[in-house]
């Protein structure tokens, strides 16, 4: 289920008649690409709540650092309420253990509604895309879209989930305005995919982050298909206007097995899944979209056999504490805020002798804790009942086969490969260049390798270093010159890159020579590469051994008080000072510092 | 008689005996005989089906979706409801020339034996001055169209024997075919998994015409029996000239109306005599058939009509609803819905809650599945549905026969007070076939002499007890030609 309390807005629609009848014949796609980068306006969905300031899409640490600043900042300003409140102390955290689940709705990138032929939209006017079945006309009945179901494939398998060959379709009751059936239509009692897995490498994590050294594995119990709800649009003070393009929108919830033990893993694993399931076309829009939603079970129990009530047992987890229940949780920060501030709550009860009750809580961003919606006495019995009218749905696998061999390669998949001998990146860069601009960045690094490897097909010495030596370029020398620029994988084309390395790698120009070059065609240089590099004399004319050594020795010369620091007082790294001396009063490209460097160390008689 | 002359003295009827209630809609009375006029016109010189629906006048209960008349439900909810579109069986039926000429009273949302629970008022059938008898329902009105001459056939809901016990009160023809062969779209669901389209008439002719035309895949319905399904119905003729007549003893209930038994034993005897043979048969799940029905049918109630809120259509309470004291449309649906439709409402509630799933809801699920069970095991025709063999078995019965109520036709005045549970009851020998999604037809065989009311003989009414046939899935062609065959043998 989708919460309800925030999934509104504030603006203001144009009424319309409330059936489109032309939808039960659309068929409009929506273009959507893999690697497409999410739609920056305010034409998207907006979720009043969720007033985010730092895309999802923006590296981990950035999303860390701007939060790490807020916490600053607010003990700044109230440094004695966050005394009260703020992060517990370690030593405490550490007598408890704290356990997490979680749920993930994401919506799925189909054309058509999940039971209707009526088009999904994000962004039309409101209620011009809603069949009779969306708005619960009486005598309609549902038809279940097949189309649908590949998204969901998609995703699950992504997941590594087994497809269930026969599932079906249950009816969950509650009432809400934005639910004009009355009820949701759900996988309760069979889903169409079940024990699958997400497995967390240190480089999924923030850097300085990475809980253990290995990779964590968290269980995936099942991923269920269901249908979103209406969006309401307040008109303050009283009024509710609704509008019911979104009902009935294909969903799939993700439910994991209480697995997690530590809030930023909960974030990471949201995060990676919200990734895979972009990844694999699965989905069409990522959290900062609203696209996605996230709701976490919590508990702790004691390490120290601290008598607690640790008879829960969830999803076959025995032993675990009472739980409670965080909805609606729409950004990676409030993830792991949310689940901090619970597991602070609840060890704070259960020490102070309280129980904690199962309950329902909500989380607004920014606040220090989190806020009972409603007690197990208040939960609602959805009184789950297979939907009559829908049969089961009979997945057959050849089908299955079928979408698992077309899956895209998965970001796990890639940075396996980049880091192993055909590339030789580090993980962490594997990771970085994967997930800048939106996996842009990592064809073009591709594109960088594949013009190098034609250049050097036959000098298989060089052959080795083209992996490490591009992803150094792409993500250090390029990544460095963009700042604040967006990227583009035309602002110095992937042939231009690779022959400036090429000429690196062939010692053909200096390491300097190659950064200037590359930022002269960053600023917009339209002469090719070859051109550049002759009109501006910039091949290295290497300097005589003679030369180095008589060049050495005016400098030696010059700074006697230096040459005792090094040669007395051991001061080795002074020597680079020279080095530099050595390059900056000759002509560009003469000399080399690794070179220039033997030739001093020879001359004051440095080991090396 | 042409059509013309038919329709134009039904719809005098429906003017004359509005005070019964069975209308609760009529048509502009020229378009409908301008129709039944050029359908004269279109056939002269021709021979003319006659169990064909063109220039016939149809009524339509008022739970199936008209764009042309409001649809209610009986329902003060959906009091000003106006359909955007028409059913499918609306359209079928338009499609084949039939005039549809007005809407039909009923129980709220199908949920009653004696449409007694209507925004509307109740439906009372009246033959002499002074009588008010239940017409039984949910579908009274329509039945009580066929029986006054205010139409050639009419449209029911058949959910527990909403078709076929009004039938058996008013001496018409009543026909549930089995499930999934007329289209449920545009039909407002009461309980989804039994709801079914049934035709009630005077002739079992009229009765199947109006079948044929609607008898159609519909993509629409989700439970629409599919192409492939249904070519391998119906594949068998009937040797009607000796069948074997399978007799349940469990429908011999001590409570059982001795007009009712003595009817019964007559329509053994008729058919008997016609060459046909008699089978005595055991269906031990029919007595927890009632008790199954009462659980599942309110539980799918309970779910279908959620969407009654007076948020997008239908009516709502006066002033602010869903205040944060209260429950979020508690006062729309408390004012909308009527006491029975409540009752079965919380009823469905409770048994779908999570305390009661397991003894209630599941319970009564696998008594549904043994109710079908005993009826594959009892019948020769396999069901198509869980079998692959088409063979007709040596062993077993070709049809079923038994009474469609315990009883005739009750007064009103004993309904007035009466506990909901005896209404219940009423629907114990109907109940069963449509837990298995059967084919069974009502059919009236008169009462004998002596169990004649003197009133209504004085003048010169014939009362009728109603006879139920039940086929095999898929086997509705049998069962509708038993039933011309028990009405030919059995009419005095």
């Amino acid at each position: 289920m989708i919460p309800l309390a925030s999934r509104t807005s504030s603006a203001i629609p144009s009424i319309r008649p409330l059936v489109c009848r032309s939808c039960s014949s659309c068929t409009r796609w929506q273009v959507s690409k893999s690697w497409a980068s999410p739609v920056r306006s305010n034409a998207s969905r907006p979720l009043h709540t969720t007033a985010q300031s730092i895309s999802d899409n923006a590296p981990f640490r950035k999303v860390l650092k701007e939060a790490a600043k807020k916490i600053k900042k607010e003990k700044r300003e109230a440094p004695e309420v966050s005394r009260k409140h703020g992060q517990m102390k370690n030593s405490r955290v550490d007598d408890w253990e704290l356990t997490v689940g979680i749920e993930i709705h994401a919506e799925l990138n189909t054309a058509q509604k999940l039971f209707s032929g009526a088009a999904t939209s994000t962004n039309q006017p409101p209620n011009t895309h809603v069949a009779l079945f969306d708005v619960a006309f009486p005598g309609s009945q549902p038809i279940f879209q097949k189309p649908t179901l590949i998204p969901a494939l998609r995703a699950a398998l992504a997941l590594n989930c087994d497809i269930q060959y026969k599932s079906s379709f249950d009816r969950k009751h509650y009432f809400y305005q934005d639910q004009p059936t009355g009820y949701q239509i759900t996988q309760f009692y069979e889903p169409f995919a079940k024990a699958g897995y997400i497995t967390l490498y240190p480089h999924d994590f923030p850097s300085g982050s990475p809980p253990l050294s290995g990779p964590i594995t968290i269980g995936i119990k099942q991923v269920q298909m269901e249908q979103d709800t209406a969006k309401t649009v307040q008109q303050p003070p009283s009024t509710h206007l609704l509008d019911f393009n979104r009902v009935s929108h294909p969903l799939i919830e993700i439910i994991t097995l209480p697995q997690i033990h530590d809030p930023t893993t909960a974030a990471v694993c949201v995060r990676k899944i919200q990734a895979v399931l972009k990844t694999v076309n699965a989905v069409t829009a990522g959290m900062e979209m609203g696209g996605l939603r996230a709701d976490v079970n919590v508990s702790v129990r004691s390490r120290n056999g601290l008598p607690t009530n640790d008879q829960q047992s969830y999803s076959g987890i025995t032993g675990l504490g009472q739980r409670t229940e965080i909805k609606n949780l729409s950004s990676l920060k409030a993830v792991e805020d949310a689940i901090i501030a619970e597991r602070d709550r609840q060890i704070e009860l259960l020490e102070s002798g309280g129980v904690v009750e199962g309950e329902t809580r909500g989380w607004t961003l920014g606040s220090k804790s989190t806020k009972r919606l409603r007690g197990k006495e208040g939960e609602i019995d959805y009184r789950y009942m297979p939907d009559p009218d829908i049969p089961p749905i009979y997945i057959d696998p050849d089908l299955v086969d079928h979408i698992r061999q077309t899956l895209p390669e998965l970001s796990d998949e890639s940075i396996h490969k980049l880091v192993d001998s055909q590339y030789n990146l580090t993980a962490k860069d594997a990771s970085t260049l994967l997930t800048l601009s939106d996996g842009d960045r990592l064809d073009y690094y591709y594109e960088v390798v594949e013009q190098l490897r034609t250049i050097f097909v036959n000098e298989p010495a060089i052959h080795a270093r083209i992996g490490k030596t591009a992803g150094n370029w792409v993500l250090m020398e390029l990544g460095g010159l963009l700042k604040n620029e967006e990227w583009s994988s035309t602002i110095v084309t992937p042939q231009d890159l690779a022959s400036i390395i090429s000429h690196v790698l062939r010692n053909q120009i200096t390491g300097r020579t190659a950064k200037m070059l590359l930022a002269m065609k960053f600023e917009g240089d339209q002469r090719p590469i070859e051109q550049i590099v002759s009109d501006e004399n910039m091949l290295l004319r290497p300097l005589s051994r003679h030369e180095y050594e008589e060049l050495a020795r005016t400098l030696l010369e010059e700074k006697a008080d230096m040459v005792r620091d090094i040669v007395e007082k051991k001061q080795v790294k002074k020597l680079k000072w020279f080095v530099g001396q050595m390059m900056a009063r000759s002509a560009e490209g003469t000399v080399e510092p690794d070179k220039a460097e033997e030739v001093l160390r020879m001359m004051l008689k440095l080991s090396d | 008689m042409s059509r013309l002359q038919h329709a134009s003295r039904q719809l005098d009827n429906i003017v004359r005996h509005s005070s019964l209630n069975a209308v609760v809609a009529t048509p502009n009375r020229a378009s409908i005989l301008a129709a039944a006029e050029s359908a004269d016109n279109a056939s002269s010189g021709h021979d003319v089906d006659s169990r064909s629906p063109r220039g016939r006048v149809i009524l339509v209960k008022d739970n199936i979706c008209t764009t042309e008349f409001p649809t209610t439900a009986a329902s003060s909810i959906l009091k000003s409801f106006k359909s955007p579109y028409d059913a499918t069986v609306v359209k079928l039926l338009q499609d084949a020339g039939a005039l549809i000429a007005g809407k039909t009273n009923m129980d709220e949302f199908g949920m009653g034996s004696h449409n007694m629970h209507s925004y509307h008022g109740a439906t009372k059938m009246s033959r002499v001055a002074g009588e008010e008898r239940s017409a039984g329902g949910s579908s009274g009105g329509s039945a009580l169209a066929v029986a006054m001459d205010q139409c050639w056939a009419a449209l029911g809901t058949d959910t527990g024997g909403s078709v076929r016990l009004p039938a058996a009160y008013t001496g018409t023809v009543g026909f549930k075919p089995s499930y999934g062969l007329l289209s449920r779209w545009g039909v407002i669901a009461y309980a989804n998994s039994l709801d079914t389209v049934g035709i009630l008439g005077n002739s079992v002719d009229s009765v199947e015409g109006t079948f044929d035309a609607i008898n159609a895949y519909d993509p629409q319905d989700p439970t629409s029996l599919p192409l492939s399904t249904r070519s391998r119905l119906g594949q068998r003729k009937t040797s009607s000239s000796s069948l074997k007549i399978g007799i349940p003893l469990e429908y011999n209930i001590s409570t059982l109306s001795p007009a009712v038994r003595e009817a019964w034993k007559r329509s053994m005897r008729q058919l008997q005599e016609r060459g046909h043979s008699l089978h005595t048969v055991r269906l031990p799940a029919t007595q927890h058939a009632l008790s199954a029905y009462y659980v599942l049918a309110p539980a799918e109630a309970s779910s279908n009509l959620a969407r009654y809120d007076g948020v997008r259509y239908g009516s709502r309470a006066e002033g602010i609803d869903g205040t944060p004291e209260s429950v979020l449309y508690a006062k729309t649906r408390g004012e909308g819905f009527g006491s029975e439709v409540q009752r079965r409402i919380l009823l469905g509630a409770f048994t779908l809650s999570a305390q009661a799933i397991d003894n209630y809801f599941i319970q009564a699920q696998k008594v549904r599945r043994l109710v079908q069970q005993d009826f594959d095991r009892v019948l020769r025709v396999p069901n198509t549905l869980v079998e692959s063999s088409t063979e007709i078995k040596d062993e077993g019965v070709d049809v079923l026969l038994c009474p469609t109520a315990p009883t005739l036709a009750p007064q009103l005045s004993e309904l007035q007070n009466q506990d909901p549970l005896q209404a219940y009851v009423n629907d114990v020998f109907t109940v069963p076939a449509s837990l298995a999604g059967l084919p069974a037809i009502s059919v009236p065989v008169d009462v004998a002499e002596q169990s004649r009311q003197p009133e209504l003989k004085a003048q010169g009414i014939q009362e009728s007890a109603g006879m139920q046939i039940i086929g095999q899935y898929g086997d509705d062609k049998a069962v509708l030609d038993v039933a011309r065959e028990l009405m030919e043998a059995t009419r005095v």
